[in-house]
């Protein structure tokens, strides 16, 4: 790796002022969270920074505040600790589901979930250092290459999935994004955070490169309310979704009244099927409803030359998902 | 009490799990310098051009060797072609351009990036099939079918009556083609080599499944007297077969070593590990198999293409054939040259792609014939070697019967694609053999008035529990209880020859040895006593038993139940039992804990490992531990296991081996446990999600 210097800020504010400090004497700074993923980006000289900000230094970002109009969560809790945060398994189950089923606990013990929202893609083109959009080059060698885990759902011109198991369940639980910046803060709702490669091909989402994304604001909990994360590997532990899904199912009774279904592993962004979803509202959850979901989830799927087993997958995933969900 | 065949835990666990242990990554020298190696990133280029000038002078580095300053002839790295350190043309992605020891690891690495080379590309092959087409580029000159022992470009055949006769005369013939994938060793320990002299004495702390055969490389590749050489391995980390001999990265140390005149650390990489040294030959299987209706095996024929990589490390052969009684056996074999990683050793080399091929054909016509599975085994097992040499112990039928028994196999085979659920279960079955082979190797136990018996062997215990199996066998063999016996090992001044942790020969081999050495200190304790005051005896033996008129082999039979779940692809093994006989077992712990760990090691060849390259640009894809999907811990099932222990006449006590057997099964019996729960077969590894919903759709 290339010799880097290591800032510890105390604060928020210092973190920022790191950043641009460093972008305006030209230097490449980069924040790190748990650092599982910078470190190996780093290795692979994927990523070459002059400084890199360690956030783990700043005070009061690891924890979890709940009040009657939100719950926030510290984009530096650790994914283990999310996944036992009492107040998350009860009212956002999903998303301490999602938080548990990332890679190994050894990169949930130093992952944190706002370096999980913001991690890279995993596609070994851009892993392998390959002169593609992610890697500031201008072609996506996966859409005629070896693309059997990119997206299904992407009009290019890159062809990635989205990596992180808790985005999409931060989307499904309508999530908001406390951004700060040099300009001061911003909330992002979860929807708007993520940014298809046809708005920028180069990045996932929409933090400049002097921003933080500090918190994680959640809407407050609904008792009718049910959520649940279920992904499908290639291996028991420590890969990436091929797909998974996050679902929201507001009950009332055994009647669905609204319901958010949320796609990984699937296209470059979280990706939302509010039409599958809508399919839910005012029903009772049967197996022929959930299947009619399920194939509703994948009819505009245009899957690459390798990556067709996806669209039966995510059929398969989607229909048992929602299915089990409403019967819990 | 027999100290042999009780659950011994290993004798060194307690310092290999508080890290007391010294392996050679922890081996530290005064004025240590570290290296790395600069990779081709071309699947096949020749350097026109190679500056290290910028290198040299960028401050704390020491050396730098290229193909320019280091002639150095690899021997152990190609058996047909010469293969230098650094090759010029570079003919895969990894191979070695150049070495570089500076102060730091990081030093080394930023004068990589300072080392200027310039490559004129070249076309490059990928497909062992496509290398053998009219007008291929020529990896190697003369070809890409690497030559036989004899050195003439002519595939490997092996033939036994007549194969045209006994197709024709078959009542019924089947053909398929089955691939399996280049996997790597994937083993715990990385590699690494800490090199240093002493004048002209040469000592290589190496991590080496054999210290004697490295060593001897080493001595021969640069020109030393072997006695100016030293191997030390204390303790290792597993190698599967890729840690045998000596390696590029040995010789890289020492010369760097050399020419900096201090000692030179030299550590790879996972992903060297996966691209640079080597892992499991890919191959292309073709049968034909000839059968009365009956289901009596009346002729096999298999043509095969094994994908050596850009050198030839090893046999390529595609065993499993041995397995079956048949009249009429034909295989003719290729072993090709591609640009791609080298593919050489890896447990039971030639056999887990065999017998997934040969025993997905046996399932086949089974089905086809409508008999059940088991029956076509016994029926069609092998009782001769190649119908020949009666074996000296012979367990697969005992295996085959009593694994069925206790899998409770009539209960759970159904029919083909009978379960209609969505999750569908099913049953399968495969057997396996491995030579088991006896040889030279030497063992010297001394004891002096402590009244402890220090056994020295030329093991270094590679994870199988070498030297706790050393040890029983020696407290077995002198009568006394197993914490009297200390084992000195890994260190060539300080043990004997012993045949290296390869072939699972050490137990055979070297623990014969013990055995004959332990007789001959018995007879020096009858005639002189037990040593008093300074006295010590030593006992010693070098034994080279042979077998004549038999063959010797360990056998196995494995039975899977999995669960196939059609819509989502998932399969999932819900019930494994391993039957092995390997004669006397010497271990129980150690020797369940082999079965389990081969097995595991199978099923993710089975399921979902594989080095993949891209088409375009030739480069691997998915290096390392993540990107190839080696099995995790959540991934590995319960294994039954179960010893059929056959009374052999030679080896140590009767043992036979235990090392590489189980995986030679494996992968086969959970494709036919596929077939059974789905009526669909499987014929390219992996059979990963992707392929099973593939073949549903």
């Amino acid at each position: 790796m290339k010799a880097f210097t290591n800032v510890n800020p105390r604060t928020l504010e210092d973190a920022v002022s790191a950043l641009t400090r460093s972008r305006a004497s030209g230097a490449r700074a980069v924040v790190s969270g748990g650092g599982s993923d910078l470190l190996g980006l780093i290795k692979e000289r994927l990523v070459q920074p002059d400084i890199v900000v360690n956030l783990k230094t700043v005070a009061g970002l690891s924890n979890v505040r709940a009040d009657a109009r939100a719950t926030t969560i510290g984009g530096l809790i650790t994914l283990d600790a999310l996944s036992r945060e009492a107040h998350i398994r009860r009212d956002y189950q999903g998303l301490a589901e999602a938080a548990a089923s990332v890679g190994t606990p050894q990169i949930r013990n130093v992952g944190t979930l706002a370096g999980n929202v913001c991690q890279r893609p995993w596609c070994w083109y851009l892993r392998n250092g390959y002169a593609c959009y992610k890697n500031g080059g201008d072609r996506c060698f996966a859409s005629s290459g070896e693309n059997q885990y990119h997206a299904i759902f992407s009009q290019g011109p890159s062809y990635i999935v989205h990596p992180s198991d808790t985005a999409p369940a931060l989307v499904a639980l309508d999530a908001r994004f406390r951004v700060v910046g040099p300009r001061g803060e911003r909330l992002v709702n979860a929807s708007e955070f993520f940014v298809l490669p046809r708005v920028d091909p180069a990045r996932e989402n929409v933090l400049q490169d002097d921003e933080i994304l500090a918190e994680i604001v959640l809407p407050p909990a609904v008792s009718s309310r049910r959520s649940t994360y279920a992904k499908i590997l290639d291996r028991e532990a420590w890969t990436h979704a091929l797909v998974s899904a996050a679902v929201v199912l507001d009950m009332d009774g055994d009647v669905c009244r609204r319901a958010r279904i949320v796609l990984g592993g699937v296209a470059p962004v979280p990706w939302d099927r509010p039409r599958a979803a809508g399919l839910l509202e005012g029903q009772r959850v049967t197996p022929e409803l959930a299947a009619a979901v399920a194939e509703a989830a994948v009819s505009d799927a245009r899957p690459l030359a390798k990556n067709g087993y996806k669209v039966p997958l995510t059929r398969g995933l989607v229909g048992r998902t929602v299915l089990a969900l409403a019967r819990q | 009490m027999s100290v042999l065949g009780q659950p011994t835990p290993r004798i060194d666990a307690a310092s290999r799990v508080t890290g007391s242990a010294r392996y050679t990554g922890d081996v530290r020298l005064p004025g240590m310098l570290f290296a790395r190696v600069l990779r081709s990133p071309h699947p096949h280029a020749r350097i026109t051009a190679i500056r290290p000038e910028r290198a040299l002078a960028l401050d704390g580095v020491k050396a730098v060797i290229t193909h320019q300053n280091c002639r150095i002839v690899w021997s152990s790295g190609d058996s047909r072609n010469t293969r230098y350190l650094f090759n010029n043309p570079v003919r895969f992605v990894g191979d070695a351009v150049a070495a570089v020891a500076a102060i730091d690891p990081h030093v080394a690495e930023e004068a990589l990036q300072l080392i200027e080379v310039s490559y004129q590309t070249l076309p490059f092959l990928l497909d062992s099939e496509k290398a053998l087409q009219p007008g291929a580029i020529a990896i190697h000159p003369g070809g890409n079918l690497s030559p036989n022992e004899a050195g003439v470009r002519q595939p490997e055949v092996y033939r036994r009556g007549s194969i045209d006769d006994g197709l024709r005369e078959s009542e019924l013939v089947y053909e398929g083609r089955f691939t399996s994938a280049h996997v790597n060793n994937a083993q715990m320990e990385p590699r690494v080599s800490v090199a240093s002299w002493d004048g002209d004495e040469l000592t290589v702390y190496a991590s080496t499944q054999g210290i004697s055969n490295c060593q001897r490389d080493l001595a021969k590749d640069l020109n030393l007297p072997l006695e100016r050489v030293r191997v030390v391995c204390e303790y290792m980390g597993g190698g599967f077969g890729n840690k045998n001999q000596c390696h590029d990265f040995d010789l890289m140390a020492a010369v760097l070593a050399q020419q900096a005149g201090v000692p030179v650390r030299l550590e790879l990489t996972r992903k060297e590990d996966y691209v640079a040294v080597h892992g499991r030959w890919a191959t292309h299987q073709y049968y034909k198999i000839g059968v009365s209706r009956d289901g009596t095996l009346q002729a096999i024929q298999l043509r095969g293409y094994s994908d050596m990589g850009a050198y030839r490390k090893s046999s390529g052969s595609i065993a499993g054939i041995e397995l079956y009684r048949c009249p009429h056996v034909e295989t003719t074999v290729h072993p090709v040259h591609t640009n791609t990683a080298v593919a050489a050793n890896y447990r039971a080399p030639a056999y887990p792609q065999g017998v997934f091929g040969l025993d997905s054909m046996m399932d086949q016509i089974a089905h086809e014939l409508k008999i059940d599975p088991l029956e076509f085994r016994l029926k069609n097992a092998t009782r001769a070697y190649h119908d020949e040499l009666p074996y000296t112990s012979y367990g697969l039928e005992d295996c085959i019967r009593r694994g069925a028994d206790v899998f409770e196999w009539r209960k759970r085979w159904r029919r083909a694609a009978s379960d209609t659920g969505v999750v569908k279960r099913g049953v399968g079955m495969a057997m396996g053999s491995f030579a088991a082979r006896v040889g030279r190797s030497s063992a010297v136990i001394r004891l002096d008035a402590s009244g402890r018996y220090a056994v020295h062997v030329g093991v270094t215990d590679a994870g199988g529990g070498a030297k706790t199996t050393m040890a029983i066998i020696a407290a077995e063999a002198l009568g006394v209880p197993l914490d009297r016996v200390t084992i000195v090992s890994g260190d060539t001044d300080r043990c004997p020859y012993s045949i290296g942790e390869s072939g699972s020969r050490t137990t055979n081999f070297t623990g014969y040895a013990v055995v004959e050495a332990a007789r001959d200190l018995k007879q020096q304790i009858e005639t002189r006593g037990l040593p008093t005051g300074s006295v010590v005896l030593i006992g010693s033996a070098t034994p080279e038993p042979v077998i004549k008129g038999a063959a010797r082999y360990s056998f196995a039979a494995h039975f899977v139940e999995v669960e196939v779940d059609v819509e989502v692809g998932g399969l999932r093994v819900v019930k494994y039992v391993a039957a092995h006989d390997s004669g006397r077992i010497v271990n129980p712990l150690t020797a369940r804990s082999q079965v389990k760990g081969g097995v595991t090691m199978g099923l993710g060849m089975a399921l979902h490992e594989q080095l993949l390259y891209d088409p375009r640009t030739g480069r691997p894809l998915n290096a390392g531990y993540y990107g190839a999907r080696v099995m995790t811990h959540l991934d590995a099932p319960d294994v039954e296991v179960l010893f059929v222990e056959t009374q052999d006449a030679h080896g140590p006590y009767g043992a036979k081996p235990i090392g590489e057997p189980p995986i030679i099964p494996s992968v086969a019996a959970v494709a036919n446990a596929f077939f059974n729960a789905t009526g669909r077969r499987i014929r390219d590894l992996p059979i990963s999600r992707e392929r099973i919903l593939e073949v549903l759709a």
